[in-house]
């Protein structure tokens, strides 16, 4: 009777402490939704990528103090299907934080979901809109890469220094385009230049000879490319060429491609386009671990999507060992990242965010690039 | 109740609706899902009424939509009109640009005017991309406040499909109404109605508006939902999506539509993501153009006809085997 | 007036395009009253192979595979017709389809780069407009072909067989002509333009895989404007929409010229007759 009585004790002692453990074993989900189809693929396709490969190292490495698993969601660059996987990753994944939307508007259909599920947003996406104060789902929402008005900002300082007074400006016909001319129109001034022309076209535009003959006929010193397709900009570059448009050219972070160095023919060497650091061509240390760690799983690094796409891996891993053994939600993700400043990413620059600023990189992670030979390699 | 036996698509859907909301409820994705279903519903409704009944294969319903949703987020933003007020604008600013433009090109052939509602929709889209003042520009208008009491998904998944509820009965009606007939008549012979005394170019275009209205009130739905609505949210793509359903499911049947976007959408959910979606969703489309031309709902009648057949000859044998013995 | 020439100079180039795009668009609307949404896209997978494969054999491959590709369409509408579909629509939505399925087949297959290529780094000079050789290029070629399939409608028998198909198909088909077999051969013939065009487009501005919608519709909208019933007339509708665009660019917004083809197609559809008696809502 006794060592029946034992055996059952043991037995359940044997089940609760199981039980335990594979409770603590369990794994902290973290969703990741990004535009895998659709125009903005381009960016997103090399987010997904990196986010594996660096997810797969850190693993290796034993670097993180609870298990994590990443759950991929495509929001094919729209924002209807934005709402419906982020929805989708809380509800059946119960992840605790989202690695994306990968676009501006994609964030904004997404927020108020992440408000009212309680589960913040990691936005790799330059769109001033997410991060407005007057958001009423601000708090949930934070961005990863330095928004659109310090990339302009930078560039547009490097272009002050020709000296140049009179510039114009081509850019696309998406969001992306429409706030870099704005902000171009209102930064330009602050540093002695006035916008005297702007041309833009659709992404699809199979010739830009006019839009170039007419900045070419406005005269201007310099010229601004808010581009973030390849094919648009390279077209255009074509175009300037061909109609005699010689003025010095300066591409913001869109054009900051591969496929947009090696499209464009050799006699445009000296274009000046902003990246967010080097990570094809001029990688500093932690950009050359990233890149080796791409290479080695057979993908080619592209630009600076992979970047912005392990800076958010990189905070969520730091918010996850923060917290150390303790239970993981999205309200606790949420607060530990507004008290992150300073942690380890491949990107460079130091990352910061706090209660009041949810921009958490800034102008030292940017470089100026120059387009040379089929690559662009980074100024001194 | 005699009103509603005569009305057997409404009685169809009635349930239909009631059956899947209920179902819907029991899982928050399922319900986020069966909402926008129902907005898709709801446009390919509008594609179905004005291809079946008035012959205009619309290729602009997902701009109607966003005109619909834009005009529902300014006047609640902007204006902070009170909810539901906003509907009657969100469906009468499409119908009057639908009532424009088919005043203009029902003369044209089927394929002339469906590219003409295409070009319509991209001038809208367009339009709607750059008036930065009214519509946000490319980044659209956030924070759209909700419609008064409905206020969680499941409520939403309740008006939407209330809405397609209402939607079935008015196109009974219209079906079953002297203007249905007149429609009816115009299909099948211009001239024959024009005798009769129908004015043609008036009925079409009304019955166009009445499309766009109701693709409108999709969009006005949306809106409220998402609370976020911008140039990519109901575009061409939408439009083009909605007619595939709308032809997928049997244009001419009036719950053709409803088939099909149910049918399209389980479709696309269990498809390997990403780059090869396309393939797979045009591959569909050939696929299901060749083996079933009348679309899905246009296979029923003939099964139906079938089935009825199978009975009634087995009936008659029955009866012939019984006659020569009640005969002796 | 110099600034207004060089516009235009410019818009004929570009606008030689859109003609060679309103071709297929024209001969397969006359022959089978369709339209083949998939133009754009045999453009686009013609640009895309000869992107991979260099030189004068990769524009032969890429012709070829943009005529297979249309053959596979041509296929289909054999298909659809013999399961006696006849609403025009539904050989439209399947050439729908196809555009969406080779628009993704080429995502798959070669990714989100930029189709384009370094043509002539000179340029010549016309009364001071520079002009790039491929320019006229693509102007000579699209003259040349439209001149070529003029011939071959008004002075050959397979054109008199097409036109015969095109105005009476029943009439033909009694009269002994292969209407289908010709309707399958334009098809081909759309995939053979297409991808003429769409290496046009790979040496002067280039293209992605978003493309191909909007050079469909462009096609479409060339070919409208003053009768889709000729070959020559499709190409000056391509040049007139080259130049609506040219200036539109030079003087407006980039909102407006966005709308020029669409607004072409709106303006043109309204004033015109296409279709003759057969009015939207009858019966075929």
């Amino acid at each position: 009777m006794r060592r029946l009585v034992s055996l059952v004790l043991s037995a359940v002692a044997a089940a609760v402490l199981s039980s335990a453990a594979a409770l603590s074993a369990e794994a902290v989900k973290i969703g990741v939704v990004l535009s895998l189809s659709g125009p903005a693929a381009v960016f997103g396709i090399p987010e997904r990528d990196a986010i594996q490969v660096a997810m797969d190292k850190l693993k290796a490495d034993g670097k993180l103090k609870q298990p994590i698993e990443l759950v991929i969601y495509d929001d094919k660059t729209n924002p209807t299907e934005a709402a419906r996987m982020v929805t989708q990753a809380i509800n059946n994944d119960k992840v605790v934080a989202i690695i994306g939307p990968g676009t501006g508007g994609n964030i904004l259909a997404a927020g108020p979901l992440a408000l009212r599920m309680q589960v913040p947003l990691l936005g790799p996406a330059g769109t001033m809109a997410i991060t407005d104060r007057k958001n009423e789902f601000y708090p949930w929402v934070f961005r990863v890469a330095p928004s659109d008005r310090v990339d302009v900002k930078v560039i547009l300082e490097d272009m002050a220094k020709s000296k140049a007074k009179k510039i114009g400006v081509f850019f696309q016909e998406d969001a992306y385009g429409k706030t870099g001319v704005d902000f171009a129109k209102e930064i330009g001034p602050t540093l002695g230049m006035e916008v005297v022309e702007t041309v833009s076209a659709p992404y699809t535009a199979t010739d830009l000879t006019a839009q170039a003959t007419r900045l070419r006929n406005a005269g201007v010193e310099a010229v601004f490319l808010q581009v973030s397709i390849s094919s648009l900009g390279a077209s255009f570059v074509k175009a300037a060429n061909q109609v005699g448009l010689s003025a010095a050219a300066y591409a913001n972070a869109g054009l900051a491609q591969r496929s947009f160095a090696e499209s464009v023919g050799g006699d445009v060497d000296g274009l000046r386009v902003l990246s967010i650091g080097n990570l094809p061509y001029d990688p500093s240390d932690g950009e050359a671990e990233l890149a080796k760690l791409l290479k080695q799983a057979g993908k080619v690094p592209q630009g600076w999507g992979e970047l912005v796409g392990t800076n958010g891996l990189m905070t969520v891993v730091a918010a996850v060992n923060a917290q150390g053994d303790k239970e993981i939600t999205g309200v606790s993700m949420r607060d530990t990242i507004e008290g992150l400043c300073g942690y380890p990413a491949f990107a460079r620059g130091k990352p910061c965010f706090s209660k009041d600023s949810h921009d958490g990189w800034a102008e030292d992670s940017l470089v100026i690039t120059e387009l040379r030979n089929k690559e662009l390699r980074t100024r001194r | 109740m005699r009103g509603l036996t005569s009305r057997p698509n409404t009685m169809i859907v009635l349930g239909l609706a009631i059956a899947s909301v209920a179902l819907a409820a029991r899982d928050p994705v399922w319900t986020d899902t069966w909402v926008i279903v129902g907005v898709y519903v709801l446009i390919a409704l509008s594609t179905g009424i004005s291809y079946g009944q008035a012959g205009i294969l619309s290729m602009s319903q997902g701009a109607f939509a966003a005109v619909g949703g834009y005009t529902a987020a300014v006047s609640t933003l902007r204006f902070k009109l009170p909810p539901g007020v906003d509907l009657l604008i969100a469906a009468a600013l499409p119908a009057l640009l639908a009532y424009g433009l088919a005043r203009v090109v029902t003369r044209l052939t089927a394929l002339a005017t469906a590219l003409a509602t295409l070009a319509l929709g991209s001038v809208i889209e367009i339009g709607l991309r750059n008036m930065d003042n009214i519509t946000g520009g490319y980044i659209g208008l956030a924070g759209i406040p909700g419609i008064g009491m409905i206020d969680t998904p499941l409520k939403y998944c309740a008006l939407v499909w209330a809405m397609i509820c209402v939607c079935v009965l008015m196109y009974e009606n219209l079906v079953n109404s002297p203007f249905g007939r007149a429609l009816n008549v115009i299909r099948h012979d211009r001239v024959r109605a024009q005798a009769d005394g129908v004015n043609v170019p008036q009925l079409l275009s009304a019955a166009f508006a009445f499309s766009a209205a109701m693709a409108g009130s999709a969009g006005w739905l949306y809106a409220h939902y998402i609370s976020y609505i911008s140039p990519n949210s109901l575009d061409t793509q939408t439009s083009i999506s909605a007619l595939l359903m709308s032809v997928i499911g049997g244009s001419g049947i009036i719950l053709g539509p409803l088939a099909g976007t149910v049918f399209l959408d389980v479709l696309v959910r269990h498809l390997p993501a990403q780059e090869l979606q396309g393939m797979f969703y045009g591959g569909a489309l050939i696929l299901i153009l060749i083996l079933a031309p009348t679309g899905l709902l246009g296979l029923v009648p003939p099964l139906l006809a079938k089935f009825r057949a199978n009975r009634g000859s087995r009936r008659t044998t029955k009866a012939a085997r019984v006659k020569p013995e009640a005969a002796q | 007036m110099y600034v207004l020439t060089e516009y235009i100079v410019r818009g004929i180039q570009a606008g030689s395009i859109y003609g060679l795009l309103a071709l297929p668009m024209s001969l397969l609307f006359a022959t089978a009253g369709t339209i083949d949404f998939a133009v754009g896209a045999y453009a686009l997978l013609a640009a895309a192979v000869a992107t991979i494969v260099a030189g004068p054999l990769g524009i032969a491959i890429a012709i070829v595979a943009a005529i297979s590709a249309a053959a596979a369409m041509g296929v289909i509408f054999l298909v659809l017709t013999r399961t006696g579909t006849r609403d025009h629509i539904v050989f439209a939505l399947a050439s729908f389809g196809l555009a969406v399925a080779i628009a993704s087949f080429i995502l798959w297959q070669f990714g989100t780069q930029a189709f384009v290529r370094a043509s002539f780094s000179q340029f010549w000079s016309l009364g001071g407009i520079r002009i790039s050789p491929q320019g006229v290029i693509n102007l000579g070629l699209g003259a040349l072909v439209t001149l070529l399939l003029y011939l071959l409608l008004y002075w050959s028998d397979l054109g008199r067989m097409m036109r015969a198909a095109a105005a009476n198909p029943t009439g033909a088909e009694l009269a002994g002509i292969p209407v289908a077999r010709i309707q399958f051969g334009t098809y081909l013939a759309g995939g053979l333009l297409g991808g003429l065009a769409g290496i046009m487009i790979l040496y002067s501005a280039g293209l992605d895989f978003t493309a191909s919608l909007s050079l469909t519709l462009g096609g479409f909208g060339a070919a409208i404007i003053f009768g889709i019933t000729s070959p020559l007339r499709c190409l000056l509708g391509g040049v007139a929409m080259g130049v609506a665009e040219a200036l539109a660019a030079g003087y407006t917004s980039g909102m407006v010229t966005a709308m020029v083809p669409f607004l072409f197609v709106l303006i043109v559809l309204s004033v015109s007759n296409i279709g003759g008696g057969a009015m939207a809502g009858d019966r075929p």
